[in-house]
């Protein structure tokens, strides 16, 4: 291509402007980067009404913040608990107050105190009648338990009762002023409970929730001494998290960044690889990003990290025609012509077997083969358009023992004698029993690290509040309000009987069916037809007769209809939160806590016995996700990768083709079984990593057969691209972080073997191509 | 999640007392076994409900509370269990945990006859009177939910230990007033 400097800048310049400008006007400016896992799988696209319940869900366990202060001493205990509330209150959390709204919600109960009975106190009614009321009313009058009046009118106590049969958030902990109290081996502990309102896992609230809780920590231990402080919730965990991460890719990114400049300098003694390898990428990430966009509207953050795969990839490209043009036999203008077939081919192969990735049908894995093939075609681009023009002056730099090494290990490799086949044979046989050990892993907990004292801290408070996160969320969906609340009654009763101990969450539980209502309005529809038969009944028991007159009297006042849904948020809008939008259906969110762990084939047992019921473990869901995703990728890449053998074969012809080959995948054996040995699963991340090793594998090979052992150029490009990658990717194996480390160590163990590997693609001639 | 909020605050309004429940209540160093009379009046309702009965609360067997007037009427609570017999003679298990006045009433009694006021103090403003024989107490509910249905509560003893009279007046208008019998004795603690 004979196009001036001009017009290949204008060219490259125009075509990413172009792709990005394009890119701005389909860009999502609300959500430019998804960070929802959940929208990696391609059914959740298809039921918004998860996704929604899911989000809900998520968001309420995740804005929470609990502290608790315990201490021996009760009074210093409460003062302690006191200044962590201010503390936190000071730093920008928030508390309940729902005061205003509690009154509401009372009197909107107390109004509708007919409606309200439940079954068995409808049952109990209808059958004994006149009698059961005046026995209640007189037990009410009686009993210690309700020796308390709470409302002006309440006969039976059955208000009284529903109020108090309303789920309590943490059972074992009693109420003392703001806060909920118990003692646990002669420990008083007082629990605070505080709520993030922006996102949990956004930086700004994970850092006030970390500051804040630092802050009450002090002030507990200002005003107590010997009290104990801890604090849990999930803007914790995100913090700990992200500054663990932040610290490890900071040092990690540069040591690798120094070790890839100090390579590059020592190789080349020039400052333009340098400007032009990140030129390639920056551009590279930037046509990739872009690409991504255009067709999803966002970037998944999936899609960000394993794209950055491309990276080792793409700078292959660079390192190929650095090697020739610095000290290759050819001069600037050929550099390439030569570097070309290798350039070409290694291009072609790799976004095939990327674009193989379009046909999973899963979003994540359609993202990243789009991110890819962008980003290696760009990658291309810019070495076909840009180094041409700006590497046009002789090489000055003297050939060095460093670039004369890589050539003479691929002569030595290439020599024709027994070694070539019985190492390969002998790191093959070492491998197998690491492949009868290998085993996977898709859960998401697996991949993550947090600090043993957040973890313990977090254990041992839902040990003490006696509340275990549930492992799901039950969604009842139906046509109307009402057939989901009745849904959801008849999935509490079947729960009550299997889980007797667990606490039941659901709308029904603060307003029960239309249908129920009805029943206990007709019961006492009943008992107040007959007044002298109440009478008899209220005198028999030595109750005024005057007491009887006077509920009659308010029966006759009060709305005889039920408590609708609508009076219900009125009075308390934020039991709208168990209401999730169906279109126009109705979905209802209930949840089940409890001081163990709940099995989940239970309530999914349960689900499946009520019609429209469903139970979603969101985590097993993201599980599923990434083992769909890790399977089908995986298959996916052997089929590309016998696609890509086609065009070898195509290109090199079945003998060679097999040569070439053959070097990854004996790499992608050492690996897997070294994996096996070092009881590493397999993840979807360490799945990333042998796509990269493929990739890089194939690379190699297509390098040496262009090059062939005569040129030291392909020898040094790969060498480097070997170097730069375990300096980079191999690194990761030092991570704390078990996906981080995983993918390190995979792709450490896997190049390692590839560039060991690459001149077994080459002919047991020295190296010399026929 | 914001329905918590509901739930607790919902729960504080009819659990005002339960901060009192097991674990918390001091041992009895002596039982107590009385008769009593209570007086009942709702809010807007002249006419006071009056019944008559027994109490005997002992670190065995718990307390238990028995109407033998104009009904029969029997609660027991010792620990965790619960259980009413009601006029018709039928048997009913209680939920302590949701009926949080039991551990309540359990508590205030314990609590005056154990001469331990220092968990009262924490949720009351309380205001101690010397008698001739024992104290007169009042009880204050300091701000809070506990506030929005007790007015006060007035403890008189007729002798250390011993109550004589319980008065809970509720912000409705409605109002309890329990006087012990002249029979009222101590028993074994156990």
């Amino acid at each position: 291509m004979h196009l001036p400097a001009a017009a290949r800048w204008t060219i490259w310049l125009a075509s990413l402007g172009v792709l990005c400008g394009f890119a701005w006007t389909r860009l999502d400016v609300q959500h430019p980067i998804n960070t929802n896992i959940l929208s990696l799988l391609p059914g959740e696209r298809e039921s918004p009404v998860i996704a929604a319940a899911t989000e809900r869900s998520r968001d309420a366990f995740a804005r929470q913040l609990l502290v608790l202060v315990s201490g021996e001493d009760t009074l210093q205990t409460r003062s302690a608990a006191l200044a962590a509330q201010q503390a936190l209150l000071a730093a920008g959390l928030h508390m309940d107050d729902s005061g205003r709204e509690l009154g509401r919600l009372l009197n909107t109960y107390q109004t509708h105190h007919f409606a309200l009975l439940n079954a068995a106190q409808t049952a109990r009614l209808d059958k004994d009648g006149e009698n059961a009321f005046a026995t209640d009313v007189a037990v009410s009058m009686a009993s210690p338990a309700t020796m308390v009046n709470v409302f002006e009118s309440d006969p039976g106590g059955y208000l009284n009762r529903f109020i108090s049969e309303l789920p309590r958030p943490y059972p074992d902990f009693l109420p003392d002023g703001p806060y909920l109290t118990a003692v646990r081996d002669h420990q008083r502990y007082y629990l605070v409970n505080m709520e993030l309102r922006g996102s949990a896992f956004a930086e700004q609230g994970a850092t006030l929730a970390a500051h804040a809780v630092r802050d009450a920590e002090a002030a507990v231990h200002k005003v107590c001494a010997g009290c104990k402080f801890q604090a849990t919730g999930a803007s914790l965990f995100t913090n700990a998290a992200r500054d663990d991460a932040q610290h490890e890719i900071q040092w990690l990114t540069i040591v690798s960044t120094l070790l890839i400049m100090a390579l590059i300098a020592f190789v080349f003694r020039s400052l333009a690889p340098h400007v032009l390898a990140a030129l390639q990428l920056v551009a590279s990430i930037l046509a990739a990003s872009a690409a991504v966009i255009a067709c999803f509207g966002s970037i998944q953050i999936l899609t960000l990290v394993f794209g950055t795969t491309l990276l080792g990839i793409a700078i292959d490209y660079a390192f190929l025609y650095f090697a020739e043009y610095w000290f290759g036999d050819s001069a600037p203008q050929s550099v390439m012509r030569v570097v070309r077939p290798g350039l070409f081919m290694g291009l072609l192969t790799g976004v095939v077997a990327f674009a193989f990735l379009l046909l999973a049908g899963f979003p994540a894995l359609n993202q990243i083969a789009v991110f890819s093939v962008a980003g290696l075609l760009e990658a291309g681009l810019v070495v076909v358009l840009i180094f041409p023009v700006t590497l046009t002056q002789p090489s000055h730099v003297a050939v060095h023992p460093a670039v004369v090494w890589p050539q003479r290990f691929i002569k030595l490799a290439c020599r024709p004698n027994r070694w070539r086949y019985l190492l390969p044979a002998l790191a093959l046989l070492l491998a197998i029993p690491g492949w009868l050990r290998l085993h996977t892993s898709d859960d998401v907990r697996d991949l993550q690290h947090f600090p043993q004292q957040l973890t313990q801290s977090d254990q041992q408070i839902r040990n003490t509040l006696g509340q275990i996160p549930p492992p799901g969320y039950f969604l009842i969906e139906a046509s109307d309000l009402e057939q989901a609340l009745g849904r959801e009654e008849t999935l509490f009763a079947r729960l009550r009987q299997t889980l007797p101990d667990a606490t039941l969450l659901g709308l029904s539980r603060f307003l029960p069916s239309v249908m129920q209502q009805r029943a206990s309005l007709s019961a006492w529809k009943r008992i107040f037809a007959s007044p002298p038969a109440l009478d008899r009944a209220f005198t028999h028991l030595g109750l005024p007769v005057e007491l009887a007159t006077r509920i009659e009297s308010e029966w006759r006042a009060a709305p005889h209809q039920p408590l609708s849904a609508q009076s219900l948020f009125d009075a308390a809008p934020d039991l709208k939160t168990f209401v999730i939008p169906a279109g126009s259906n109705v979905a209802l969110l209930a949840s089940v806590n409890s001081r163990a762990d709940i099995n989940p084939v239970a309530l999914q047992q349960a689900a499946a016995a009520v019609s429209g019921v469903s139970f979603v473990a969101p985590l097993t869901r993201i599980t599923d996700t990434f083992h769909r995703i890790r399977v089908r990728a995986s298959w996916l890449v052997i089929i590309g990768y016998l696609l890509i053998s086609a065009l070898l074969v195509w290109r090199y012809g079945r003998r060679e083709a097999l040569r070439m080959l053959y070097p990854p995948l004996l790499a992608l054996g050492v690996t897997l079984g070294a994996l096996g040995w070092l009881n590493v699963p397999v993840n979807i991340f360490v799945v990333v990593a042998l796509i990269l090793i493929l990739g890089l594998g194939r690379d190699y090979t297509v390098f040496l057969r262009e090059g062939g052992a005569r040129l030291q150029s392909s020898a040094l490009a790969v060498t480097l691209s070997a170097l730069t990658t375990l300096c980079s990717f191999g690194l990761l194996a030092l991570s704390q972080i078990p996906a981080l480390h995983a993918f390190g160590l995979a792709t450490l163990i896997g190049i390692l073997a590839s560039y060991l590997s690459a001149p077994l693609s080459l002919p047991p001639t020295d190296g010399v191509l026929e | 999640m914001k329905y918590t909020r509901i739930l607790t605050g919902a729960w504080l309004l009819c659990a005002a007392f339960a901060v009192y429940a097991a674990g918390n209540i001091p041992s009895l160093p002596t039982g107590f076994d009385s008769s009593f009379v209570q007086t009942r009046t709702l809010p807007g309702f002249n006419l006071p409900l009056v019944s008559r009965g027994t109490l005997h609360i002992d670190n065995t067997h718990g307390f238990r509370w028995e109407i033998t007037s104009p009904y029969h009427y029997v609660f027991v609570m010792n620990g965790d269990n619960a259980q009413e017999q009601l006029p018709d003679g039928t048997i009913r298990h209680l939920n302590p945990e949701q009926t949080p006045w039991l551990a309540a009433v359990e508590h205030i009694f314990v609590s005056a006859l154990a001469g331990d006021r220092t968990d009262l103090q924490q949720y009351f403003v309380v205001i101690v009177t010397q008698l001739p024989k024992g104290q007169r107490i009042l009880l204050t509910p300091k701000p809070g939910p506990m506030a929005n249905a007790i007015n006060n509560i007035l403890v008189t003893e007729s002798a250390p230990g011993h109550p004589q009279r319980l008065i809970i007046k509720e912000n409705s208008g409605g109002s309890m007033d329990i006087r012990f019998g002249p029979e009222s004795r101590t028993a074994s603690g156990s």
